[in-house]
């Protein structure tokens, strides 16, 4: 075979085709074979992806007045394969953010991408430090936005709105409960650095943007609970108890208006704050109610038809044996009827209704009125209280559990079955979360009132309602619990310590004070419970201690709430009249 | 000798100013991509310089509204209640107008309520 031209050529032509051809294979196999992998490669490479932070939602009282709110800060990130210079780095890094320079040392030779090195930083610290990287050409720092959550009110209502950990994230009271709403849903945003570690706009990919939290407005009226704060505090310095509770609900919704406890904390100051200042002990302090207990048994006996309002029953003269045991009055009544035995709080005459319906039909009623069962509040670490059934119950039991001993109550359990008798014998679940709504103001959700059950007739309710009107009056005793121009029920309550090693611990009381007002419509019912109050002893009882701060709160709330005073009522008898150190004691 | 005819090369005016107007077309083509790009670049820092603003402005915003919660917070306003910069008034009942049905005391309310001494602490 001859080499002619033509051939050559024909050679040429098919080593380069075949060449190309393979360029070409590879070509093929590189773009579309392999192009995930090779794209995922160079988008590691400069492929950032930046998250944009939700801002956490607003806790407004009801009227909208900001109780938990952010101010914007930012978090101080870097990315140790960007930096340019740690050495310079670091010593800037430290000074500014105000942290050990051999700690920013080893964090950004680690080579890590994602180095938190600050969060909360204030905006003024943020900018200062911008300025610095920029003149001293350092790379590799980046900003989020962040924010830090503040409580402009400090302590007040302090165990309801809880507080966050340093990652935003709800761990006490609504800002726990409500995390749900609160927290919202961070965004996010692929971006593209160039050589400088400047942001590419053009080449932005993917991108979500961030739901803010919900704003969750509270049922809590920060007027009224500035009443009750500031009247625990005067109760506190007064009478130095170890521990004290006052809520005040609207007894037709179950709305929380307000909620105080005392030992307390700052949320302004919350790191400081001992485990004792935060428990919110509404909800998860269990305490005998004493006498407060007796509307149940008094209710129970009522509707249950075994005895009228009218019916009399002899309270043994002050002191009744009954399976064994002793159980006195601190006076010795003779014929009573029922009302009277509420009006004058007799513990031989509790025991006796309750004794009249039995054991097992007492237990449904105490059960009934929520005793035993949490309330489902919208607060964390709500308790359920202690209610043994029958089974359990020593023969005496029946006529210890009607004045309030052996079972184990919360303040807010006590507050509902008063709410109960004013609400015309409807029990509703407690709320404190009036609604939630977004940024803009549309409403999310909204609580509404819920009726758990009819725990006892009208009728019962308003002969118990009847009744306690009495107690507070000159017959009564709760006489100091009166305000002028208007009509109370109340029920007084005395315990005896419970001591945690068992029995009860002597010369200490748990006094309290459940009532609502006006008698006829009632806006709102009130319970004052002071633990260990610092008295004498002969003072020492829910009529003389509980009852006047109750006065003091509602005679404040009724002109807040624009209640009017009955004309006929604004002269009353005076209470000086009242013999308070007799009757007033239980 | 017959005189030669002058050769000369025709020029095509046709086809040069298509070729001309197809050059300036890919021409200006490139010079506008080019233009357009380096547009979008400067419209990203610009847009990335907007968001920045809008961030401080909303930061700054926010900073107001914690400021402004802060100082008519109750807290604050009692401070400033007792510090004297705030006076206020208590309002007498008769100077009250109420526009409101009074509430009526029904024929239970036989027993009469006394007064609280305590409770003007």
């Amino acid at each position: 075979m001859k080499w002619n031209s033509r051939i050559r050529c024909a050679l040429v032509c098919l080593i380069f085709t075949g060449l190309f051809s393979v360029f070409s294979f590879r070509l093929v196999y590189l773009q579309m074979v392999k192009h995930d992998e090779y794209a995922g490669l160079a988008a590691e490479k400069h492929v950032y992806k930046q998250s944009i932070y939700a801002e956490r939602g607003a806790i407004l009282d009801a009227n909208g007045e900001v109780l938990a709110h952010n101010v914007p800060g930012e978090t101080i990130v870097a990315d140790a394969t960007h930096v340019n210079d740690a050495a310079r780095l670091a010593p800037v890094l430290a000074e500014t953010l105000g942290l050990p320079q051999n700690e920013v040392s080893e964090k950004l030779s680690g080579g890590r991408r994602y180095i938190v090195l600050k969060r909360q930083v204030p905006q003024a610290t943020a900018v200062a430090l911008r300025e610095k990287l920029r003149t001293d050409n350092l790379r590799g720092v980046y900003f989020e936005r962040d924010s830090t959550r503040v409580y402009p009110n400090g302590s007040m209502l302090c165990h309801v709105i809880g507080f966050t950990d340093f990652d935003h994230k709800g761990i006490q009271g609504i800002e726990s409960s409500m995390e749900e709403y609160l927290h919202g849903q961070n965004g996010y945003r692929y971006v593209e650095h160039n050589r400088a570690g400047q942001e590419i706009v053009l080449y932005r990919g993917q991108e979500r943007a961030p739901r803010d939290g919900y704003g969750v407005h509270l049922t809590v009226d920060l007027n009224l609970q500035n009443i009750v704060e500031n009247e625990i505090d005067a109760a506190m310095r007064e009478y130095r108890p170890q521990k004290a509770t006052i809520i005040l609900m609207r007894p037709q919704t179950g709305e929380i208006l307000a909620m105080a406890n005392r030992p307390n904390f700052d949320l302004k100051d919350r790191a400081e704050a001992k485990p004792e200042q935060m428990k919110n002990r509404a909800i998860i302090d269990m305490m005998e109610p004493g006498s407060t207990f007796k509307i149940v048994t008094a209710a129970c006996a009522l509707n249950e038809k075994k005895v009228r309002p009218d019916s009399v029953i002899f309270c043994e003269n002050g002191l009744w044996n009954y399976g064994g045991r002793a159980l006195h009055d601190h006076k010795p009544y003779g014929d009573m009827t029922v009302q009277d035995i509420l009006i004058k709080s007799s513990n031989v005459g509790a025991a006796k209704l309750a004794l009249s319906v039995g054991e097992q039909k007492f237990y449904e009623y105490i059960r009934r009125f929520g005793f035993g069962e949490r309330t489902g509040i919208e607060l964390p670490g709500e308790i359920p209280g202690v209610v043994h059934p029958p089974r359990a119950w020593s023969k005496i039991s029946i006529t210890r559990i009607p004045m309030g001993h052996e079972v184990g109550v919360t303040p807010l359990q006590m507050t509902l079955a008063m709410a109960a008798i004013a609400n015309g014998g409807k029990l509703v679940t407690p709320r404190i979360v009036k609604s939630v709504t977004t940024a803009d103001g549309q409403t999310v959700s909204t609580f509404t009132p819920t009726v758990l059950r009819q725990v006892i007739s009208p009728e019962t309710a308003q002969q118990i309602g009847s009744a306690l009107r009495g107690v507070v009056s000159d017959r009564g005793t709760a006489a100091a619990a009166a305000v002028p121009g208007f009509t109370i029920c109340g029920k007084t309550g005395t315990a005896q310590k419970v001591s945690p090693q068992g029995g009860y611990e002597h010369g200490k009381y748990v006094v309290s004070f459940s009532g609502y007002m006006p008698a006829e419509r009632p806006e709102f019912v009130a319970l004052v419970v002071l633990d260990d109050a610092k008295t004498k002893a002969e003072l020492n009882y829910g009529g003389t201690v509980a009852a006047p701060i109750f006065s003091r709160i509602a005679e404040k709330a009724a002109r807040y709430l624009d209640l009017e005073p009955h004309e006929e009522l604004r002269k009353p008898l005076r209470a000086t009249q009242v013999a308070l150190t007799e009757s007033a004691r239980r | 000798m017959q005189r030669q005819r002058k050769q000369f090369n025709t020029i095509n005016a046709a086809s040069l100013a298509r070729w001309i107007v197809i050059t300036a077309f890919v021409a200006v083509t490139g010079l506008i991509y080019v233009y357009l790009t380096v547009q979008l670049y400067h419209l990203g820092d610009r847009k990335k310089e907007l968001e920045r603003q809008l961030v401080n402005v909303r930061a700054e915003n926010d900073v107001a509204q914690v400021q402004i919660a802060a100082l008519t917070s109750r807290s604050a306003l009692q401070r400033r209640l007792k510090e004297g910069y705030l006076k206020m008034i208590p309002i007498a009942e008769q100077s009250i107008v109420r526009l409101n049905t009074p509430a009526e005391v029904s024929s239970e309310n036989a027993i009469q309520p006394v007064v609280n001494q305590r409770a003007g602490r």
